[in-house]
């Protein structure tokens, strides 16, 4: 067997020159394709979040929204104010109250949406009641989504 | 005079065949001569009634004429028989004759209800208590009357946005007089001084003025909606916090329950001024030589000094503590981190100063103080929120420094290699 | 492994041909050999460009309601979705500068000269095409940067003679700068232009395989008079592939350290009915052309001073490509200093008015 070209390695080399070359290119090929391949991946993968709040945003379980009572959620970076009135009516419209940008809230004793900064009230479809408020609240569509008994409410802009 | 009587002719045939109508609108209209005379007169004086009266006039588009409330014989062709005392002509009436004239039907009840069911019928009644009715009654006849705000002819509803009592057009109705020194000469505040002329100047600079015009704000109030329609008197004492109460309701309770309701008779005027209601801010407040409330209180033994400063130092620094926190958060979110929800909490902050601003007319600063401290709080949470933001930041940075660092090494890796490569070959 | 895989595909396909060339191909060696990985960097930047494009597809949306929050969304809620648009927006610009560089490098070379024209063409069309993907990509976030900049850059179009207003309203579909816009511009960008410029890029690495790399005029010179032997071939396959991807992940690190270092900024939501921030300009690499267009005077000898630019420029753009049929003394082997000289006026222009357009306020 004829031997192979030596590899110039120095008399007394403790390791072997070459390979030591070869795994150090495998180690950083491996670590870039790795730094690329990981972050690449997990983009892949869909946000919990879903898509971006512009025009509909989930404003929690139906179940947990008993007859005259209401919750505020979050559309993009404004609040908003899911009510089901007393007849079983879920509707949903714009918590920034028109007058200084307080946010209301709902008082089931008059069915109204108030608002503690100036007493500024609306009634259920929006309207200005009393108060110093110039405008109705916004209005949103609202659908339910979801399994019979455990449907989310979703709100949409009009 | 043969012109009249050349254009009156062929009317008199018509009018002999019609019944002149008084309060009976709803049956077929009568003739009216006089529109058909006065409408060709030179004298304006003469000829602009006749012109208004013919155009836009609720009166006249309810089957109403001249002579329902000028009296008269509308069907006579001539100046001499239209204009018969016996008839009851009354030429224009002024003064308590005009009163007197309107109030004949709006002051009916029964009649109008046949046309506007909804009206009120007691504002002769109620000018009688104004202060225009009082100088009236006392002999002052250049004081305003039905006439002066609605016009005499060409009246239109209130509802219109052309009449001179709509409220955009109100104070500039108002004004006509009482803008004018000339007119107002001679008349005093209770005190004795002179009654100002400037209400309009001011009211223009108002923040209810800019509601009305730019905001379209009909709500907004304007001359009649403080000092009433026709029973207009300026609030007297202790009147004024329920004047502006009945839309301000929160700033009035808050400040009948303070020190200050015992003291200003005036009360929200004593600060906001009472025609040039400007735009509050938090440099109102506090004992530094700009703000209203140094007008009474100054030193540093003045508790009223020190509630005002306390509480001046307490809106300022929640403001600039929701200002820093909104711009560290704006920039974590240009960068690129989520940060709704610090929005929505800011928002809320914004909203525990504005409550604290309602309380602070209570002034007390133990009542401010919770309120504050609410807002205070959420600052600081919406504040570690965007220090982990940015934290979050540089751990990205420091990930992707790794990435470089495993990018490098197979760079250095790969040279090495090459140069292995090409010294091998070399042989 | 490799080899193996080689072998199998081999056996199936006859590789011997490709064999052959590879093995056979050499690279030439000598002082400026080193500006022949602009190119493959170039490529390199546009693969990355095609994959994180492809990535941030996956979630954008080209619609003017919702493509602003789309990219927020990317860069918020998606996990390493700031890595990808950052990487995205930082390799754009490299790839623009790299492509400049390879021109730059090619015209003062003179590789375009015989017999290489055709891929001195189908370069000068990928440069054009790189800074329309620059132009139209450019306006998909929807900020307010990058609607203004738009409407400013399409504006210029319309100063064309005679087909101006019409290019504009192709460009913008409309009149004005509009969701219409944003749609059409994502349609080129993501479809029109990527299959243009594919068959372009295969047409000019084809171009490139089959001639071989162009060597400096002097050296060839050179040779023909004797003074020059040979030059000596490193080997396509391993040498110059390594070093070619070496270059690559050189480049790789940098478009890293920048986007770690100067991370994109989201900017604000375009509002069309906002007043045009003042100061407002394009992106580096059309700020030469730019301000080049806002100092010429309104009215020039009796013509719009924006219609001369744009015919003006029209003009240099028509020239460059036909330089290779222009410049008949390279073409035969000769000194051609007008050429030279022309590409450093070109260099020098560029460079000084970007600097100027860049501190101009």
């Amino acid at each position: 067997m004829i031997a192979p070209d030596p590899i110039p390695v120095r008399a007394g080399a403790a390791f072997d020159r070459r390979g030591f070359l070869d795994a150090l290119l495998a180690v950083g090929f491996v670590s870039t394709a790795v730094a690329i391949a990981y972050p690449v991946s997990q983009f892949l993968i869909p946000p919990a979040s879903g898509e971006p709040a512009t025009a509909s945003a989930g404003a929690g379980k139906a179940a947990a929204l008993p007859p005259n009572s209401a919750h505020i959620f979050k559309f993009g970076s404004r609040p908003g104010i899911v009510v089901r009135t007393a007849e079983g009516d879920v509707r949903a419209f714009s918590a920034v109250c028109t007058h200084l940008d307080c946010t209301v809230q709902y008082k089931p004793d008059t069915a109204q949406l108030w608002c503690a900064c100036h007493n500024g009230t609306y009634d259920l479809g929006g309207n200005v009641v009393s108060g110093p408020p110039p405008r109705a609240l916004e209005q949103f569509v609202v659908n339910l989504r979801g399994d019979a008994g455990d449907e989310e409410i979703v709100v949409s802009r009009a | 005079m043969s012109q009249i009587i050349r254009h009156c002719l062929p009317l008199i045939a018509a009018m002999a065949l019609l019944a002149p109508v008084r309060a009976r609108a709803q049956t077929a209209p009568a003739a009216n001569a006089c529109l058909t005379c006065h409408a060709t007169q030179a004298d304006t004086r003469l000829a602009t009634p006749a012109r208004l009266f013919s155009g836009t006039d609720v009166h006249r588009e309810r089957g109403f004429a001249c002579a329902d409330c000028h009296g008269g014989d509308p069907a006579a062709g001539d100046k001499a028989r239209a204009h018969d005392a016996a008839k009851g002509f009354k030429g224009a009436p002024k003064g308590q004759a005009q009163i007197a004239t309107c109030a004949r039907c709006h002051s009916d009840a029964d009649l109008m209800r046949r046309f506007a069911p909804k009206q009120r019928v007691d504002q002769a009644a109620e000018y009688a208590t104004s202060v225009h009715g009082k100088q009236l009654a006392a002999g002052h006849g250049d004081v305003a009357t039905c006439a002066s705000c609605h016009g005499p002819h060409g009246i239109r509803l209130v509802r219109d946005a052309k009449s001179p009592v709509f409220p955009t057009n109100v104070a500039a109705t108002c004004a006509t007089c009482h803008a004018d020194p000339r007119h107002m000469a001679g008349y005093t505040l209770p005190g004795g001084a002179p009654l100002p002329t400037s209400q309009l100047a001011d009211y223009t600079k108002s923040v209810h003025y800019a509601a009305l015009t730019k905001g379209n704000d009909l709500s907004a109030p304007t001359c009649n909606d403080c000092h009433g329609n026709h029973g207009a008197t300026p609030p007297g004492v202790g009147a004024v916090a329920n004047v502006c109460g009945t839309c301000h309701a929160v700033f009035a309770t808050k400040f009948q329950t303070s020190v200050h309701a015992q003291i200003f008779d005036k009360a929200c005027v004593e600060c906001h001024g009472n025609h040039a209601v400007l735009k509050p801010s938090d440099a109102m407040l506090g004992a530094a030589g700009h703000a209203v409330c140094a007008t009474c209180h100054s030193g540093a033994d003045d508790k009223g000094a020190m509630a005002a400063d306390a509480m001046h130092g307490q809106f300022t620094q929640l403001e600039a503590g929701i200002k820093r926190s909104g711009a560290l958060i704006g920039r974590v979110k240009n960068a690129g981190i989520e940060v709704s929800d610090q929005e929505l909490a800011l928002r809320e902050a914004a909203t525990k100063l504005t409550l604290a601003r309602t309380e602070m007319h209570a002034f007390d600063p133990a009542r401010v103080a919770p309120i504050i401290a609410e807002g205070t709080k959420i600052v600081a949470s919406v504040d570690a929120a965007g220090q982990s933001g940015a934290a979050e930041l540089r751990f990205r940075r420091s990930g992707l420094a790794i990435s470089l660092g495993a990018i490098l090494l197979f760079v250095v890796a790969l040279g090495l290699k090459l140069r292995q490569i090409e010294r091998r070959s070399h042989h | 492994m490799v080899k193996g895989v080689v072998d199998w595909v081999d056996a199936r396909l006859d590789l011997s041909d490709i064999k052959h060339f590879v093995a056979e191909k050499g690279v030439p060696i000598h002082t400026q050999e080193v500006w022949y990985y602009l190119g493959g960097m170039t490529m390199f930047l546009f693969g990355v460009q095609v994959f994180t494009g492809i990535l941030l597809l996956l979630y954008y949306r080209p619609s003017s309601a919702e493509a602003y929050e789309s990219v927020q969304f990317i860069v918020t809620q998606v996990k390493f979705g700031w890595l990808i648009r950052n990487v995205h927006s930082w390799s754009a610009n490299l790839l623009i500068a790299l492509a400049f560089a390879h021109f730059f490098s090619v015209f003062f070379l003179k590789s375009y000269r015989t017999p290489r024209e055709l891929t001195w063409l189908t370069g000068i069309l990928l440069l054009f095409l790189m800074l329309g993907f620059g132009f139209s990509g450019y306006l998909l976030p929807w900020n307010e940067l990058s609607f203004f900049a738009t409407k400013v850059g399409t504006g210029s179009a319309g100063a064309v003679p005679v087909v101006g207003h019409f290019m504009l309203r192709l460009l913008r579909s409309g009149d004005d700068v509009t969701g219409a816009t944003l749609s059409r511009f994502y349609g080129l960008h993501v479809a029109i232009l990527p299959a243009i410029t594919t068959a372009l890029v295969a047409a000019h690495l084809l171009f490139v395989q089959r001639q071989g790399m162009s060597v400096p005029l002097s050296i060839e010179r050179a040779q023909k008079a004797g003074t020059r032997g040979p030059l000596q071939q490193m080997k396509f396959f391993p040498n110059y592939i390594l070093r070619d991807v070496l270059a690559w992940y050189v480049v790789l690190a940098v478009v890293a350290a920048l986007a770690a270092f100067y991370p994109w900024e989201l900017g604000a939501k375009a509002d069309p009915f906002a007043v045009v921030p003042p100061g407002i300009r394009p992106e580096w690499y059309f700020l030469a052309v730019f301000y080049t267009l806002k100092l010429i005077p309104s009215h020039v000898m009796g013509l719009e001073g924006e219609q001369l630019g744009v015919v003006a420029f029209g003009i240099v753009a028509i020239v460059l490509v036909l330089v290779p049929f222009l410049d008949r003394r390279a073409s035969r082997g000769e000194r051609s200093p007008v050429f030279t000289v022309l590409a450093a006026l070109g260099l020098v222009y560029l460079v000084v008015f970007t600097i100027i357009g860049h501190y101009a306020r």
